[in-house]
């Protein structure tokens, strides 16, 4: 906001004394005021977010069933053939999918709280990840199109997947495990506020 | 408006691909691209051409046909075509065994391929028709599979009149209307006079900028931006769609009587009452001959700027002495025959031709300030005109190589939504070698401006300047030892800069309300070198990516781009620019108290935030 700008933007402009002599480098607005909270050993940005469903838990391991069925043949088979065939390098074939497994089982909660979300009064923030996080920030006027997704094992769960994007390249923000209703709150809110401010390209 | 007749558009492609841009296009239903929809338009509604009345220009403006030699040329092109490729494959077979009868039946295929080809030409041309009207221009091709272009004046970016030699020698040349959108979002008329071509440009500016002015005349700022945007909302699988659409098709009611209102102004007349300033100084100069000269690029420059550009240089003799080392292996290996020349031939014409590329991109250009925008003509053999217009520019990209620091020479290209012509050519090389005069008014008539006393000053300074003198954020981890004395960003009151480049420098500019979206990132190696990613993205393609900032100053900076993205807005037109432009050709910058951000938004923009 204006308002805002004026007060604690902080213009450190020492005058141009001759204007032949090159401007010195004090043009630069040190931007001040963090709006985001980075606490040393926390995430980015939490604290400020609000957490998404916790029933995007089980949804999400009900969802990735499937690969944890073939993660688990491929361990088996790998233990099996490397009984069988006496070659025992055969077993470290399955450490792989043992580390994918497990870090799946192990962290997917962990990874479900990292996702939050922000409706603040002009834009929207979408952060998500734990080792690699983004802090997506899109304000309401730029919202080019809303979309919501629901799986079957979202359905099931009453969850839905919000699906922002802009303008800019290619870039679409997904945030998944929203409340149905929440979800629903969210795109009409958007849509809303988008065509209210609607500020193009 | 087609919006109207298709308000499911939006559900039929539900998912929002990563090139939303283009769903845009689609789900407008009032956009380029609606092929779809128009033959679907054409069977519900009867087939007879006339019958849709949703489309523009049947009924307010006649459906024209291009110039009757369009076939000529456009099937001379086919011919060329298949005997290139033919030929390519057999000479060495063709030239092994000549005799008079082979070249009779040669003659006579080329012959019934040109007739085939022409003819073939002729009927496409037949069903070839555009019209421009008040709502925009519209295209129809096609024989079998028809397809109707559209362009919705609110969304048409840019019109450019090309000349390919060919159509050149004919006098004739094409039209290419630019929509915003990604991708191939244009529509070519294909080929027109050239006296023509000029007409129809103003003409489709001239609708297109009544667009313009209606939008920023009017105070309800629900639709006050343009329509195509508002096309662009999509429905989300369907739920509560149906309330939804009810509101869009009001929206779209309301556009379609604002408009109109508003396009009863002067501006219709003036499109075509410009074009009386003599037809002959049009062609010759390609009707750049009106409005301010802004940048001028004298042939010498040019190739002198070339001879600079070590870049260039160096891949120029890199390459040659690749191609004559791969003749000299071939020669030595196979020795000198006519098939491995023949062979070679297109490995070295293409050195020519990247430099000949190169020459023509600044060949004779010329840019002036006219009331639609930046013009630009340029090209040596393939004449080019583009314009560009002000304020639809969401980044600046200037590039300083070495040698150019001399004589102090910049290259600026642009990226606009929509325009996506990145070749050396192109429409977004708005200047391809300038002086700092011409660099300060070819931005000044571009952008709103940065905010400093001296822009150009600042500007000068940044580009000249060792980065590590320039007062700004770099990344303070040591690992990042050449970003750290390379890579500066700065933040000014008008737009975020950084610098970037060891050799040749590159300064890019993003205009602070142009700004679509932020995302920090971070990760393991950031966090314990406690840095911070941002990338800050605009329309386009790609995003300005500030990469190793310190993580204090990465989120000051994404709070204070955060803020700029949500309240200030883009100008639409120059003359809602709060300053005067660039300090441009004055030695003396303007002594005005320094403008903070707060001065930037015109008044009713800062009654919106809140």
């Amino acid at each position: 906001m204006a308002r805002r700008a004026r007060g604690d933007t902080m213009v450190t402009m020492t005058s141009a004394p001759d204007p032949t002599e090159r401007p010195t480098a004090s043009m630069h607005v040190v931007p001040t005021a963090p709006t985001l909270p980075d606490t040393p050993d926390g995430l980015l940005g939490t604290g400020a977010l609000r957490p998404v469903s916790p029933r995007l838990v089980p949804a999400r391991y009900v969802a990735s069933i499937v690969g944890y069925v073939i993660w688990v043949l491929l361990i088996a088979g790998a233990i099996v053939a490397a009984v069988l065939t006496d070659l025992w390098w055969l077993a470290p074939i399955g450490v792989l999918p043992l580390i994918i497994l497990l870090q799946s089982l192990l962290l997917t909660p962990r990874r479900v709280r990292a996702i939050g979300y922000l409706d603040a009064q002009e834009d929207l923030t979408i952060a998500s990840g734990i080792m690699f996080r983004s802090v997506h920030t899109i304000p309401y006027g730029r919202v080019q199109s809303v979309k919501i997704d629901e799986g079957p094992v979202d359905r099931r769960y009453g969850l839905a997947k919000l699906t922002v994007s802009t303008a800019a390249g290619g870039s679409t923000v997904v945030l998944p495990g929203l409340p149905k209703q929440e979800a629903e709150r969210l795109r009409a809110m958007l849509t809303e506020r988008g065509l209210e401010i609607m500020a193009a390209l | 408006m087609s919006a109207t007749e298709h308000p499911t558009a939006g559900s039929e492609h539900p998912s929002a691909g990563p090139d939303d841009a283009e769903n845009e296009t689609g789900h407008g239903g009032t956009a380029v691209g609606s092929t779809a929809d128009g033959a679907a338009d054409s069977t519900a509604e009867g087939s007879a051409a006339d019958s849709t009345a949703v489309e523009p220009g049947t009924d307010t403006a006649a459906r024209r046909r291009t110039h009757p030699i369009t076939p000529l040329v456009s099937g001379w092109k086919i011919v060329v075509g298949i005997i290139a490729v033919v030929s390519a494959q057999n000479i060495a077979r063709l030239v092994n065994d000549f005799s008079v009868t082979k070249a009779l039946i040669g003659a006579g295929v080329i012959l019934a391929a040109v007739v085939i080809a022409i003819a073939l030409s002729s009927i496409s041309w037949w069903f070839t028709t555009y019209a421009v009207d008040d709502e925009g221009v519209s295209l129809h091709t096609g024989v079998i599979s028809k397809s109707r272009e559209y362009a919705p004046r609110a969304r048409i970016e840019s019109v450019s009149v090309e000349r390919p030699l060919l159509a050149r020698v004919l006098g004739l040349a094409k039209v290419r209307v630019e929509v915003a959108g990604g991708g191939e979002s244009y529509l070519d008329i294909e080929y027109v006079k050239s006296v023509d071509a000029e007409q129809l440009r103003r003409q489709i500016l001239g609708v297109a900028a009544r667009a313009a002015e209606s939008r920023s005349e009017k105070t309800d700022r629900d639709t006050a931006d343009d329509a195509g945007t508002e096309g662009a909302w999509i429905e989300g699988a369907g739920i509560d769609g149906a309330q939804f659409e009810g509101s869009r098709i009001e929206r779209n009611g309301s556009q379609g009587t604002g408009p109109q209102g508003a396009g009863s102004q002067e501006a219709g007349s003036e499109g075509i009452g410009h074009d009386r300033t003599g037809t002959f100084q049009n062609v010759l100069y390609d009707g750049v001959t009106d409005g301010e000269l802004i940048a001028k690029i004298p042939t010498g420059r040019l190739l002198r700027s070339l001879l600079r550009d070590l870049g260039f240089l160096i891949g120029t003799v890199m390459s040659i002495v690749g191609v004559l080392v791969a003749i000299g292996l071939a020669i030595w290996q196979d020795g000198l025959s006519f098939a491995v020349i023949i062979a070679l031939a297109p490995t070295a014409i293409t050195i020519p031709k990247y430099i000949f590329g190169r020459i023509e991109s600044g060949w004779g250009f010329v840019s002036r300030d006219t009331d639609r925008g930046l013009r630009m003509r340029r090209g040596l053999a393939n004449t080019r005109t583009d314009n560009i217009a002000s304020g639809r520019v969401q980044r600046f990209q200037l590039r300083r190589p070495l040698l150019w620091r001399t004589p102090g020479w910049t290259a600026v290209s642009v990226t606009v939504a929509g325009i996506d012509d990145s070749d050396e050519n192109g429409a977004e090389h708005v200047l391809p070698v300038g002086t700092s005069e011409e660099l300060g008014a070819t931005l000044s008539h571009l952008a709103a401006p940065l905010g400093t006393d001296d822009d150009l000053g600042t500007l000068e300074h940044l580009m000249t300047a060792r980065a590590r003198d320039i007062e700004g954020l770099r990344t303070p981890a040591r690992p990042y030892w050449i970003a750290r004395r390379t890579e500066v960003t700065v933040l000014l009151p008008g737009a975020v800069i950084h610098r970037s480049g060891v050799l040749a420098r590159t300064v890019q500019i993003i205009p602070r309300e142009r700004i679509q979206e932020l995302t920090l990132q971070d990760g393991p190696l950031a966090r314990r070198l406690g840095v911070l990613d941002l990338s800050v993205g605009i329309a386009g393609d790609t995003s300005l990516d500030l990469s190793g900032l310190a993580r204090e100053d990465a989120r000051a900076l994404h709070g204070a781009l955060a803020l700029d993205a949500r309240t200030l807005r883009r100008y639409r037109d120059r003359d809602q620019w709060p300053q005067p432009a660039l300090g441009r050709l004055s030695a003396t910058p303007t002594q005005s108290p320094a403008p903070t951000q707060s001065a930037a938004p015109a008044p009713d923009e800062l009654l919106e935030d809140r």
